[in-house]
């Protein structure tokens, strides 16, 4: 039927705009309903702020008392003491501050150049591409423990010299170890970041074909933009649950490596340390095990709801509700 | 998805080997035999070691470990008496010992064997000897040998071998002739550095002289002990078995012995519990309270000739005042150590030498003085430890010694402010940075080699192999050569009183208790007395339920 050609226009019924709400607003929105990743955060952040500034209440980790020896939990020391008459709570915190940290930095760091070189590499395709990919597979091929231990070997100087410089030049006693500590970022991110970087590329090349990655090419776009505004905001999914993942990871790397002699050395511990030593003595002092498991397991349960929420919520191809 | 052709069988074949594998676990749980319970009924002894060992050549052995397992394989001239470890009939039926006790005749049984039914000739001790003295072998325990006449100048490329003190008449004679009386030579030629070697086995594999040669393997090793070497699993196990070429095999009531590498004190702990240990090498302190009460029939502490120590490098600057090792050494709270951390009555080291050894009690004494210890560092420029650079504390993985570090880490924290870095590592590094000199302050453990004040003192020496701090007294010196020409022993302790003031005063070292040996035995474990240099001849050893 052919169209008529009444003069009478159609009726533009001028419904009130909707309100613009971006991703992040969205997402933020999605997250809220979702009350296992809610409580998961919040734990995470009670966690953390205790960790910061517990310590600033909390007795020495490092004064012992010897005539004490280990004490199951009381009045006077919370979670009991080890068998240096060490407070274990304050140990704890002083621990949390270094796996907390270890964990996000590391994280970060992996995050980071795993993200930029999966995308450009899965981006650019074709020779780059394979280029970048053998020099990842060859970083596989490399033992841990071997890398690990020449990086010891060779940057053992270095970290000396910068320990030297923070006591002698600017007076950071407090600071002490800091060399030891970039080491072990430097090692847990220089391996970390390998399989973050073939899930992104993965996922790249499988979006860059898609009809939005055409249009937002035929309109002129540069790389970076079409990378950054419009490929990673549609693979947030996978890379944040895989960091989740990496937390945890990185968090059991530390304490591996703490045992090899680098990263955090005594008095100083972590959580992997403590759970370490209180599995020798389990049989005889349990809380020296159960309540840094517990403290640990707890914040590993937390980064798992927390990302899982995540991933739902930054899934940009759910459909608005 | 197609199943591929050999699914179905390789299948079934999976089911067969599980079925089989799960009737086995089953009749393993009903006869419910353990390693120990196997062992009783074998006659096989199941032993924990500690660490694993760096090398089974005698005349290179520097741990007492090393002796466990050495002692099992090959025999001396002397061997010991199982109680009070007198020297009995080893090699050498009999002995004489001249007049001026300068001069010892051996005479060697004529069924003594190696394991490849070579006999044991007199030459093999000298050449066993020479090669202990000769520099490029670099033993640390060379000095041992300096009591037979010219052997030091030997070592020290001064000297001809003619010129040393030894001769072999005929295959079954040895004379051996001494720099001056020694009333502990006899038990000393217990030490694995007196042990012979078969000479034409080590040649076989490399030079003799050479260090790692490969010679001491299973398959190669050949001794003259009352067990051969069968298996050595890297960081497992060391299993020898009896030796029918042995002498005395009549007298061996064991079967073989299984040495079992465990590094973990707790985890060795673990497996005597779970019967797999008829004895440990130790015994986590926290632990010993338990075995007390609990079950104080398997505990054992046994007195032991030893000294726990730390080694300070003297070549190494700020280490090298002595006023700083001073400090170091009096801000030690060593009867907190002993008292609250091991708990095994172990005596707070205040002298290098145990008092009472052979009747010999160091005269002067370290104490812990925490107000003496800041002034000495103050005098050195660093009142309460401004300026100073932290200390690397060096030790074996062990949690007895990583609290025990970490508890003086914290008295020199507290009492001087000096920080102190601590290094785990595993022994076999410890044992080269120790050779290399490449350490601050290193764990150290000395084990007497026979029961005489000079085992000690004599590590300290300037041209000793065992002395690994750099340390070198002229005055320390001449005092130790003095005391070992002197016979009366009231004026030889003297001597030695006078030299140990001179070493507390120096302090290369930092003594911290006198160990007992504190570790579980199976009743089922007979023969097994309480010696003070843990000795155990494993011929006089024997299992019974």
């Amino acid at each position: 039927m052919p169209p008529s050609l009444s003069p009478k226009p159609a009726a533009i019924h001028l419904e009130p705009p909707d309100h613009g709400s971006s991703p992040w607003h969205d997402a933020w929105s999605r997250l809220r309903k979702n009350h296992l990743a809610v409580s998961g955060g919040i734990i995470l952040v009670a966690l953390t702020l205790l960790c910061v500034f517990g310590p600033l209440f909390s007795q020495s980790y490092q004064d012992q008392s010897l005539d004490l020896g280990a004490t199951a939990p009381g009045a006077a020391h919370w979670l009991g003491t080890d068998t240096l008459g060490r407070d274990l709570f304050a140990r704890l915190l002083y621990g949390g501050r270094i796996s907390l940290m270890v964990g996000l930095v590391a994280t970060v760091v992996a995050l980071t150049i795993g993200v930029a070189y999966g995308a450009v590499a899965g981006f650019l395709g074709g020779k780059t591409d394979r280029v970048m990919m053998r020099i990842v597979d060859i970083m596989y091929a490399l033992p841990f423990t071997i890398f690990v231990i020449l990086l010891m070997v060779f940057m053992k100087e270095p970290a000396e010299k910068l320990d030297a410089w923070l006591r002698n030049t600017v007076h950071l006693e407090g600071l002490q170890g800091f060399g030891n500590m970039l080491l072990l970022f430097a090692a847990i991110g220089a391996v970390e970041w390998l399989t973050m970087s073939r899930i992104v590329r993965g996922q790249v090349l499988s979006i860059k074909r898609m009809e939005f990655i055409e249009a937002a090419r035929s309109l002129g776009f540069g790389r970076r933009r079409i990378i950054f505004r419009h490929i990673l905001p549609n693979i947030l999914g996978p890379i944040i649950v895989y960091s989740t993942l990496t937390v945890p990871a990185v968090m059991l790397l530390e304490a591996f490596l703490s045992f090899l002699g680098l990263g955090v050395q005594p008095p100083m511990s972590s959580w992997g340390v403590l759970i370490k030593d209180g599995a020798e003595k389990m049989e005889e002092f349990w809380w020296l095990l159960v309540f840094p498991g517990g403290v640990f397991s707890l914040t590993l349960f937390s980064l798992n709801f927390l990302g899982d929420g995540l991933r739902d919520a930054l899934d940009v191809r759910t459909a608005k509700d | 998805m197609r199943r591929r052709a050999t699914g179905p069988i390789s299948f079934r074949a999976t089911r067969l080997a599980l079925a089989t594998a799960l009737l086995a676990s089953l009749a393993g749980c009903l006869r419910h035999e353990s390693v120990v319970d196997q062992g009783n009924r074998t006659g096989v002894l199941h032993r924990g070691l500690g660490h694993d060992l760096a090398d089974l050549d005698p005349h290179l052995a520097t741990q007492a470990s090393d002796y466990d397992v050495l002692s099992a394989l090959l025999e001396g001239l002397v061997a010991e008496d199982p109680v009070d470890l007198h020297p009995v009939p080893g090699v050498a039926e009999r002995w004489e010992i001249s007049a001026d006790r300068t001069t010892y005749t051996f005479f060697l049984r004529a069924s003594a064997r190696w394991s490849n039914g070579d006999p044991v000739t007199a030459q093999d001790f000298i050449a066993s000897w020479r090669r202990v003295l000769t520099p490029a072998l670099g033993a640390d325990n060379a000095n041992l040998l300096y009591v037979i006449q010219g052997a030091e100048a030997f070592h020290k490329g001064l000297g001809d071998f003619q010129q040393v003190g030894l001769a072999a008449p005929d295959a079954r004679t040895l004379r051996v002739t001494l720099e001056h009386p020694t009333p502990y030579f006899l038990p000393m030629l217990n030490h694995t550095a007196w042990f012979p070697v078969h000479l034409p086995t080590v040649q076989k594999y490399g030079s003799a002289t050479e260090r790692g040669n490969p010679w001491a393997q299973p398959g190669r090793f050949v001794g003259n002990g009352p067990f051969v070497l069968e298996k050595w699993r890297r960081s497992q196990e060391i299993v020898v078995t009896k030796s029918p070429t042995y002498w005395d095999a009549a007298r061996v009531r064991l079967a073989g012995v299984t040495f079992h590498t465990i590094d973990s004190v707790d985890a060795e702990e673990r497996a005597f519990r779970a019967g797999q240990l008829h004895l440990t090498a130790s015994l986590p302190p926290g632990k010993i309270a338990a075995y007390r009460q609990a079950s104080p029939s398997v505990l054992r502490i046994d007195p032991l000739l030893a000294t726990y120590f730390y080694r300070l490098n003297v070549r190494r600057p700020l280490l090298n005042d002595v006023r700083i090792r001073r400090a170091l050494a009096l801000a030690v709270d060593r009867d907190a150590i002993v008292g609250k951390i091991l708990r095994g009555g172990q005596l707070a080291a205040r002298a290098f030498t145990p008092p009472g050894t052979a009747g010999y009690a160091s005269a002067a004494s370290l104490p812990t003085d925490f107000a003496q210890a800041r002034a000495l560092l103050a005098d050195a420029g660093y009142p309460g430890g401004r300026g100073l650079p932290p200390f690397e504390l060096t030790f074996n993985s062990s949690e007895t010694h990583r609290v025990i570090a970490e508890a003086v880490q914290e008295m020199w924290r507290r009492e001087l402010g000096v920080e102190t870095r601590l290094a785990n590592q595993e022994l076999k590094s410890t044992l080269e940075a120790r050779r290399a000199g490449n350490f601050s302050i290193l764990r150290s453990v000395w084990n007497a080699d026979y029961v005489d004040p000079s085992s000690f003192l004599d590590i300290w020496r300037t041209d000793s192999g065992n002395n690994y701090t750099g340390w070198s007294n002229p005055a320390y010196d001449s005092l130790l050569f003095q005391a070992a020409r002197t016979v009366d022993a009231a004026e030889r302790n003297a001597l030695f009183q006078k030299a140990e003031a001179l070493l507390l005063d120096e302090a290369p070292m930092i003594p911290i208790y006198h160990y007992t040996h504190v570790y579980l035995c199976q009743p089922s474990v007979r023969g097994w007395h309480p010696t003070l240099l843990d000795h155990h001849p494993y011929r006089d050893v024997w299992l019974q339920e």
